[in-house]
């Protein structure tokens, strides 16, 4: 008996001291397991997209993407527009504006280097939101997966279509999707990279047209009418139109203008309703609310910033009642006072983005992304060489007598690529001036860079922008860098 | 039989060494102090190469289990030199009397969570101030008492706002981007030395807002009257046990506590006032000068004077209101339960009008022994700050004073009213008037905090041979700190703004908590004897700061709901850590030689890989040479290396969303900063050596260590591949190396019955080098200074601490590119603190030698800019001016060494007849005056060369933009102890 006792009593004070002995290790457990795990909670993290995103929280990325597509348009407006001789800017604060930038040589560490962060920072979102929509544990439906990820494929497509112009021959990285410890993604050629956009444009209008009926997010403004996948889809193929027409010029890719043919047959072009269809189309929608995104380029008459090149106004074709282009008339107007600064005189402001009575500043003015006016003048273009020549021609006057007021013109189906080219480059010029550059992209795609106005003695007109410094350091290769090395 | 098998080999090994030491005998005796004869209560007596240790009772006396044969022991009291006796066989009655120790031989110092070692033998350098040494003069704040009293440290004050404002560098810089003061730990509770900006550069347009508020760092809350020790680990291998918080050096603060005995009770009371130490000159005018630079409207400032001359410096820095401090502390208990209780209430007025630092303190520690084995410690405070820190630093919308001065003419007497009795509307030029500012603007920031810590000590075994002990301890640190600024619509600088009249509301909710259990293990062998502890601390620190900044207020009206235009602010931070240490310690020799390695283990929320654990070691030993240069002479050479580390920033390894807004709908897109997933801990190496030593009968007493100290691993920032989507990201790479020499030499030049000095000198010098930075580009890191003015520049094979901008060539031109024009590290720095007894006066002095490092004085350059330098049109001028025209700043680099004396304090003990006939009925009264920085010799011709603009940078030091001046304060004290 008494034996008994004692080893109860033993195997008792042992279990006690287990006990013990395992609530000691059970709080150092619950230590070690307490949350190391602490995330930020003071800003939004890239987590919150990677891990199982909401639908809530993948229609906020949307959203983002919508306010990074512009991000670049202010740059390509100036700068291209400076670069192409559409205008100058007089202001008299930035060196580079009357010196690099129409003189050289250009610096690939301040403004020819430029147009580049800000795209791939947009197409860093986009990756991100493709991979976001997809993942299986977010909260979109197939159909909504596919309709999210055609509209992130157009606006990547569209990034990277800005990024090869800007290059030229210098190329670009394409293959950017990739975790910022791997090696930088490989330079590619112009045609490359344009041939890359096109896939993810058809990809794009693939996905698009499985999207079902509605995207799983809203549109900020400048998307009336292009709201649905089914719409958007237009929207795609207006774009991969556009970019086919450039593979075709720029890079001698004679089976683009085919497809080209094709796809802006897809888009939402029309000869309806002209001349008030000629606006159709998205636009980068801007506001003046507080913390919002203003027009970036709208100013007042008597600023001495942006002005028009003087050989747009001297170089306006006159209408039947002895008036310049409409185009000119109401993209332009005479500031009260000229500007001359470094040989450079200014007289005239652009002023599409200002109020149209007020002629003030209008931050909410949007700009066009994409429009009927141009996808006219594309398929002008396509036509002609697709050896479709009446229809260009037909094209083309849909354009002068609705746009400008101007009567139709000489040309013939008989008349020469060459003259057709510069009655085509005179039309885009006047519809699309200060939109986009199309001046300096034009002169390019049709090699008459040397036809652009020289207005000072060793000013020269610039091939193309130069891979950023920062791009050829963190590569190891000797600024400035290209393709080539 | 088999389940009880573990319990008896683990009786058994205990039982074991008892036995083979089976004879003992029952030494007592007393402990007092020599020529008083009062006995000493918590004195520890020892024998010497065993581990039995017992401690004296409240009437000094003490009985101690010895063997039998011939032993020696130790009686030893912190404070007191020990002393040693031999007591041979037979003999059990042993007393001591032991003797002040001034030149502090006795210190103990820490080695690990819950392990200490005798300064005598430790392995490192040793940098311990005592209670007496702070508060012998009243200063601001702890961290500024030690200025000129420990070796191996940099402290500056960022400016001389009351309340503090210090940085404290030990060993140099040694982060880049990383954080860059030292851990604080009180009472075993990490303390948090935040900084956090009040948002005074948000309202008067600093160019970085929250690094030019000249912000308090919260170890002001810390009272210095209760200190009783300051212990601070500089080298790695000391601070290694505190893991990858410790790369900066930590602060050990041990508080007072009580002692058995009879109840004391000490009253202290100050009075005294601050004063400015300079002044700031302008340049003088004729009426025709002023009129053709600032227009006809200035002439009426001429119509009574021809040469008015107004000091506006003069006008608004005056000798502070009455300051005071009354300490009251009571202290007592039996040997059972001991306590301390203390209570401060002080106020130190500032020079500028309206401006001050109050304090309140209430200090609570108990011991409690509730068994023979178990001991309950617990330390508890509360304290309260207010602070009206005035407006000063850099404004450029004048919002400020100095930068103000810089642009008002010297004609113009800012005390002038019209007849409404309101200060004129400014015609100079300028939209202020300092006065004016003073009067209506406020700048207040409050701070409440507790912070409370627990200690159990459980002595699980204790032999003759052996002892184990079992230590759990733990505590928290909790504070909110409120700002409230306004800046109301009438002030000149506001009405011309767009939006008029400024209102701020900031709140910092501080909370740190920790908590560790310790085992610590002692054997001994007859040659040699081991101590082995382990142990698990955890630690949480968190830290939220909220801010709501309004403008264009409803004139009138400083409530933050009263203006149109409001901004909210919030940031959350929060870390915590896990870590696992050993630690070894070898004594051989009779104790001669000691060894000691050990390692941390640790993982933390910051790190990117919150599983991986990050190991620190360290490895020492030091050697004691006995009787080399006399009889009880020591020469100890000692070596170190460690390891320590500084964790990634908050946030740096997550990669943020930006929320851009359109058409009133917030999208989310990628930000450009890319976090770093795999982001470490920087990781500091450091091998220290040193030769200590202790001659002359223990008069002289020196220690020379020299170091070197590489941070690798550096938290450093990157431009990646733009084409990756993003513009920046944090990486850990590249090295930078500190080394330097750091001394103290103290010694009683004069020691007799009645008459002692005791000297005390600390030399420091270190350099640092950029060694590599991971193949990127020089750069100037975060809040470098202003570009073109002179900024930090971050280089290989320079020194982290260098300013570069363009300077002129030989042939007198603008150099093309920018060069190194300075270096803000000084090139030395001597302490020199004495202590003079005499009967019952004392005589305190701390003298402060920097030598070398370069200011900017931007302060001139603002004047110049103005032009209105005092010595306008001078050579000097002409020559500064030919800088200022090009862009150069080098005539605005300046020598930054000083001389200053710190510190005088001189005491008296009244002679007891003198007290007992005043009737009071007090055990002592002790009556002084005390001065700081009441001289200061310097090259700077600026204010102060102790000055950092940017007080929360990592890097940029002796930066004068306009900063609150430097004061010199006077105080008359008296302490009756009952």
């Amino acid at each position: 008996m008494m034996t008994t006792t004692r080893q109860i009593r033993r195997v008792g004070a042992r279990s006690r001291g287990r006990r013990v002995f395992q609530a000691a290790i059970g709080a150092v457990l619950i230590t070690s397991c307490s949350d190391f795990d602490v995330q930020n909670v003071n800003a939004p993290t890239a987590e919150t997209l990677t891990g199982a995103p909401s639908r809530e929280v993948l229609a906020r990325a949307a959203i983002g993407l919508q306010t990074q597509v512009f991000t670049s348009i202010g740059g390509m407006i100036q700068q291209w527009g400076i670069y192409g001789r559409e205008g100058w800017n007089l202001n008299g604060n930035d060196p580079r504006e009357t010196g690099e930038e129409v003189r050289g040589p250009q610096d690939p560490g301040g403004r020819a280097g430029g147009i580049w962060s800000g795209e791939y920072s947009a197409i860093r979102s986009l990756n991100t939101y493709e991979a976001a929509v997809v993942n299986p544990s977010g909260g979109l439906t197939a159909t909504e997966t596919k309709a999210g990820l055609g509209f992130a494929e157009t606006l990547e497509a569209y990034h990277f279509h800005i990024l090869a112009i800007r290059s030229g021959p210098t190329g670009i990285p394409i293959d950017v999707d990739r975790p910022i410890s791997d090696p930088p993604a490989p330079l590619v050629s112009m045609a490359d990279a344009m041939a890359a956009a096109s896939d993810l444009f058809d990809q794009g209008y693939a996905d698009l047209q499985a999207g079902g009926a509605s995207f799983p997010f809203t549109f900020v403004g400048g998307y009336n009418g292009f709201t649905t996948p089914a719409t958007f889809a237009q929207v795609n193929r207006a774009l991969a139109a556009k970019l086919l027409v450039h593979r075709a010029t720029f890079t001698n890719c004679a089976a683009c203008w085919t497809q080209a043919s094709a796809a802006i047959d897809q888009s939402f072009i029309t000869t309806t309703g002209l001349p008030a269809s000629l606006s159709t189309g998205v636009y980068f929608g801007y506001t003046s609310a507080a913390g919002e995104s203003a027009n970036p380029v709208t100013e007042a008459l008597t600023s001495n910033r942006y002005w028009v090149h003087p050989s747009i106004i001297t170089g306006a074709q006159l209408r039947a009642n002895g008036q310049p282009d409409l185009r000119l008339t109401t993209k332009t107007a005479e500031a009260p006072a000229p500007r001359t600064l470094n040989d450079l005189t200014g007289t005239y402001k652009p002023v599409m983005y200002n109020d149209p009575v007020t002629r003030g500043p209008n931050l909410d003015a949007d700009i066009p992304w994409i429009t009927n006016e141009e996808l006219i003048l594309l398929r002008a273009e396509i036509r002609w060489h697709a050896g479709n020549k009446p229809g260009a021609i037909d094209d083309l006057n849909l354009i002068r007598v609705n746009a400008g007021g101007l009567p139709v013109t000489t040309l013939t189906a008989a008349s020469s690529d060459d003259a057709f080219t510069t009655e085509l480059l005179y039309n885009r010029l006047y519809s699309l001036m200060w939109t986009q550059g199309t001046r300096w992209i034009d002169a390019r795609r049709y090699g008459r860079t040397g036809t652009l106005p020289i207005d000072r003695t060793g000013d020269v007109v610039h091939q193309n922008m130069l891979i950023p410094s920062a791009e050829c350091d963190a590569r190891g290769l000797k600024v400035p860098c290209s393709i080539g090395g | 039989m088999r389940s009880i098998l573990p319990t008896f080999v683990l009786v058994g090994a205990l039982a074991l060494p008892v036995a083979t030491q089976a004879q003992t005998r029952t030494i007592t005796g007393t402990v007092t102090v020599v020529g008083s004869g009062q006995p000493l209560t918590d004195a520890t007596i020892s024998i010497v190469g065993g581990t039995t240790i017992t401690r004296t009772t409240a009437n000094g006396r003490f009985s101690l289990i010895a063997p039998d044969g011939n032993v020696t022991v130790l009686a030893r009291a912190i404070g007191y030199k020990r002393l040693t006796k031999t007591v041979p066989a037979g003999q059990n009655t042993v007393d001591f009397a032991l003797e002040n120790d001034a030149l502090q031989l006795e210190s103990v110092v820490v080695t690990g969570q819950a392990t200490t070692v005798d300064r005598r033998s430790a392995t490192t350098a040793v940098a311990v101030v005592t209670g007496s040494e702070v508060t012998n003069v009243p200063a601001p704040t702890v961290d500024n008492a030690l200025v000129g009293k420990v070796s191996g440290i940099n402290l500056q004050s960022n400016s001389g706002a009351p309340g503090g404002g210090i940085q404290m560098q030990i060993r140099g810089n040694n982060t880049i981007l990383g954080a860059f003061d030292p851990l604080y730990v009180v009472d075993g509770v990490i303390y948090s030395n935040a900084t956090i900006a009040s948002g005074r550069g948000t309202i008067s347009a600093a160019a970085f807002t929250a690094a030019e508020d000249d912000g308090v760092n919260r170890v002001a809350d810390i009272n210095p009257a209760d200190v009783e020790t300051i212990e601070i680990l500089k080298g790695a291998a000391a601070s290694s046990i505190y893991g990858s918080k410790a790369a900066n050096g930590v602060v050990v603060i041990t508080t007072k506590r009580g002692q058995a005995g009879a109840t004391t009770v000490n009253v202290t009371q100050r009075f005294g006032q601050f004063r400015p130490t300079r002044t700031l000159e302008s340049r003088k005018f004729t009426e025709a000068e002023a009129v053709d630079e600032y227009g006809d409207d200035v002439a009426h400032w001429f119509a009574n004077n021809p040469s008015p001359y107004f000091n506006h410096f003069d006008q608004v820095f005056k000798p502070s209101n009455l300051s005071f401090e009354t300490v009251a502390d009571v202290s007592g208990g039996t040997d059972r339960t001991r306590y301390f209780v203390g209570a401060t209430n002080k106020h130190d007025g500032g020079i500028e009008r309206n401006t001050g630092f109050n304090r309140q303190n209430l200090r609570l520690n108990v011991d409690q022994t509730i068994t023979d084995q178990l001991k309950l410690s617990v330390s508890s405070t509360y304290n309260r700050s207010t602070n009206d820190r005035g407006w000063n630093n850099n404004c450029n919308n004048f919002e400020c004073h100095g930068y103000a001065f810089a642009y008002t003419p010297s004609f113009v007497d800012l005390r002038t009213r019209d007849e409404a009795g309101q200060y004129l509307t400014p015609d100079w030029g300028t939209n202020a008037n300092s006065l004016q500012l003073t009067d209506l603007a406020k700048n207040h920031e409050e701070t409440n905090r507790f912070t409370g810590g627990l200690t159990l000590h459980y002595d699980a075994v204790t032999t003759s041979r052996q002892s184990l002990a079992l230590v759990a301890g733990g505590g928290l640190d909790v504070f909110q700190q409120n700002n409230s600024l306004w800046a109301p619509n009438e002030l000149f600088q506001e009405r011309t703004q767009t939006l008029p009249g400024a209102a701020l509301e900031g709140n910092g909710n501080s909370l740190f908590y920790n908590w560790n259990l310790n085992a610590v293990h002692s054997y001994d062998f007859n040659s040699f004897s081991l101590h082995t502890s382990g142990g698990l601390q955890y630690e949480d620190r968190g830290l939220k700061t909220s801010r709501i900044t309004t403008t264009n207020l409803v004139p009138g009206q400083r409530n933050v709901g009263q203006g149109t235009n409001t901004v909210a602010q919030e940031n959350i931070t929060q870390e915590r850590t896990l870590a696992f240490y050993a630690q070894e310690e070898i004594r051989l020799f009779e104790d001669r030689l000691l060894f000691d390695a050990g390692m941390r283990a640790e993982r933390s929320s910051m790190n990117g890989d919150i599983d991986r654990y990050n190991v620190f070691p360290k490895v020492s030993a030091s050697y004691r040479l006995l009787d080399l240069l006399g009889e009880g002479s020591e020469i100890k050479p000692r070596i170190a290396y460690g390891e320590t580390g500084n964790l990634p920033i908050f946030g740096q390894k997550f990669t943020l969303l930006n929320t851009p807004q359109l058409g009133g709908l917030t999208g989310f897109t990628v930000a450009g900063a890319s976090g770093y997933a795999g982001v470490e801990p920087e990781r500091l190496k450091e091998i220290e050596m040193g030769i200590d030593g202790i001659a002359l009968h223990s008069r002289l007493t020196w220690e020379l260590t020299g170091f070197r100290r590489n941070t690798t691993n550096l938290l450093l920032q990157r431009v990646p591949a733009p084409s990756t989507g993003f513009s920046t990201q944090v990486f850990n790479g590249g090295k930078i190396e500190n080394q330097g020499f750091e001394a103290m030499i103290g010694g009683t030049p004069l020691q007799r019955p009645n008459v002692q000095w005791t000297a005390r000198s600390t030399f420091t010098r270190y350099t640092s080098e950029v060694k590599d930075l991971a193949g990127l580009p020089a750069f100037r890191p975060p809040l470098s200074g202003f570009g073109g003015l002179g900024v930090t520049f971050i280089q290989v094979g320079k020194p982290l601490t260098q300013l570069v901008g363009r300077a002129f060539d030989a042939d007198g031109n603008r150099t093309a590119t920018d060069v190194q024009i300075g270096n803000t590290a000084p090139d030395y720095k001597i302490g020199f603190v004495n202590d003079f007894t005499y009967h019952n006066a004392s005589v305190n002095v701390v003298l402060d030698y920097q030598h070398g490092g370069d200011i900017i004085n931007l302060t001139q350059f603002l004047y110049d800019d103005a032009g209105l330098s005092a010595d306008y049109g001078s050579d000097e001028w002409t020559n500064r001016m030919k800088g200022y025209d090009n862009g150069v700043m080098t005539p605005y680099i300046e020598d930054a060494s000083f001389l200053k004396l710190r510190e005088v304090n001189v005491g008296m003990t009244l002679p007891q007849s003198w007290v007992n006939r005043t009737g009071l009925r007090s055990r002592s009264v002790r009556v002084g005056v005390s001065g700081r920085n009441l001289l200061t010799w310097q090259r700077y011709s600026g204010l102060d060369p102790e000055v950092a603009n940017l007080g929360s940078a990592a890097i940029r030091n002796n930066l004068d933009v306009a900063a609150y001046p430097p004061s010199r304060s006077f105080f008359f004290n008296i302490t009756v102890g009952f």
